[in-house]
């Protein structure tokens, strides 16, 4: 869910477009590094920054008996890095909005803290934990994007709660309102999103073990492709 | 998002300048953002709604269909300024937050407005290319381009799964569900990486030196359009001002 055009006071989009932007250069640093050292890797990251746009677009049943998106932003941090998705998941908010009118342009920085930056560094730093304390793949992987999507989602509350305070119990007690609204349907939306993530990765382990090897996700020793 | 885009395409202001719709656009949505509820979001949307169901000839299904979902936020995110959490009874209904929650609605839809108003007039394939001029680094553009020009192809992929996976009972039970979206989401980024290879491949044979570099449309800023825009905007300011 994406903090709408206008829902944030000038003053809050502003700080956090400022809060968002240093990780948004830095990924953007990192590619420039990277296609300047490999030209050809531009067609591979807007392959993937696509694939994560049509990843949120997909539809996933809710045990709410309705169906959502997922985030994505778990299996995209999986597959491409937390720095490069800072970078991908800004391009494709920007993307959102000019072409769903999902989320918008005064609220791209907060929705990018929660979305490119928040959701993509839990992911990632939960399947390294998992993996380095020799937890299978599956389960790392279901941990990251389940986690990754809560983090996105408990992030949004935060930031609607520092904009629209309660006024009898200040932040805390909106804190305690944005988030209970939202978890009805993110608790078991995140569940959704885990278990379809550890699908996803391993049909496309059967199916594009090259690819995933190019992009590194088998590479280093604490992702390796033992399976427990 | 294919009939946002559409539209973008098909509007009557399609052959203008991006930087003219922007200064409009943009322009109303910070008066939108930066100014009262009350009477700034209700002039913002108002001359952002006349200028779309006018001069830009959106008919109002469209405008529903691409305002539907945001609207959804804003009104469950607008909710929680009805009720009160702390003191006796521990939850309650607030009713001094009627005021704050319709401000709140009013300004976002006013945004929403302004926001529309220009996705539904400038094409990302006539932004994109320059945003190089505004300092985004070539490499940035250059892959943004690439989503979007994927981005499409990808979505008629997932949509021809989808279909031929429905047409084999392929979402009768959960499981079955689960299994045919993960298979959707594998499906889209085999092709995705086909795609980039192909693409690779292609530009490889035609001497591809890392530049992905197109040819912008030249199209000239229209002195009258921007003098405008900035006046209404100027006007929205001064009669918030008044009003207010």
């Amino acid at each position: 869910m994406h903090i709408a055009e206008g829902y944030l006071p000038p003053l809050h989009a502003a700080a956090w477009t400022v809060v968002a932007a240093p990780f948004v250069v830095h990924g953007a640093r990192a590619v420039v590094r990277q296609v300047r050292a490999d030209p050809d890797s531009k067609l591979l990251l807007g392959a993937a920054g696509a694939f994560s746009f049509v990843l949120s677009a997909l539809k996933i049943p809710s045990v709410t008996g309705s169906s959502s998106h997922p985030t994505g932003v778990g299996l995209g941090a999986i597959l491409f890095r937390p720095p490069v998705m800072a970078l991908l998941g800004t391009i494709v908010l920007t993307f959102q909005a000019l072409l769903l009118a999902h989320g918008g342009i005064t609220t791209l920085g907060a929705n990018a803290f929660s979305m490119a930056v928040v959701g993509p560094w839990t992911a990632y730093g939960v399947f390294v934990l998992v993996r380095a304390l020799g937890g299978g793949l599956s389960v790392g992987v279901f941990l990251a994007a389940a986690l990754a999507n809560l983090a996105t989602y408990s992030t949004t509350s935060v930031q609607l709660a520092l904009a629209y305070p309660d006024a009898a119990s200040g932040v805390l007690g909106a804190i305690v309102k944005f988030g209970s609204i939202f978890a009805i349907t993110q608790i078991p939306l995140a569940v959704s999103e885990g278990l379809l993530t550890v699908l996803v990765v391993r049909l496309l382990r059967q199916v594009s073990l090259p690819e995933l090897t190019r992009l590194g996700v088998f590479r280093r020793p604490a992702v390796s492709v033992k399976e427990a | 998002m294919q009939s946002l885009d559409t539209l973008a395409h098909t509007n009557p202001w399609r052959r203008r300048h991006p930087a003219e719709k922007a200064v409009l656009a943009f322009g109303l949505l910070g008066c939108a953002v930066a100014l009262p509820p009350w009477p700034g979001a209700l002039l913002v949307g108002a001359v952002a709604l006349a200028a779309l169901l006018g001069p830009v000839g959106l008919v109002p299904a469209a405008l529903w269909r691409a305002m539907r979902a945001p609207l959804v936020f804003v009104a469950v995110g607008s909710l929680p300024l009805l009720v009160a959490v702390g003191g006796d009874p521990l939850v309650r209904f607030a009713p001094e937050g009627l005021g704050p929650a319709a401000g709140l609605a009013g300004r976002a839809v006013a945004a929403l407005l302004c926001l529309i108003l220009f996705a539904v007039t400038t094409p990302l394939s006539d932004t994109l290319p320059r945003l190089e001029r505004v300092g985004v680094p070539p490499a940035v553009v250059e892959v943004a381009a690439l989503v979007y020009r994927l981005l499409f192809l990808l979505l008629a992929t997932a949509s021809t799964v989808r279909e031929a996976q429905a047409r084999r009972l392929g979402f009768r039970t959960w499981a079955t569900t689960y299994r045919c979206v993960a298979a959707q989401a594998g499906a889209i980024f085999v092709g995705a990486f086909d795609r980039a290879r192909r693409l690779e491949q292609g530009l490889a044979l035609r001497g591809y030196t890392g530049s992905l570099r197109v040819q912008v449309p030249s199209r000239p800023v229209s002195p009258a359009f921007l003098a405008c825009s900035v006046g209404l905007v100027g006007a929205v300011v001064g009669c918030a001002t008044v009003l207010g």
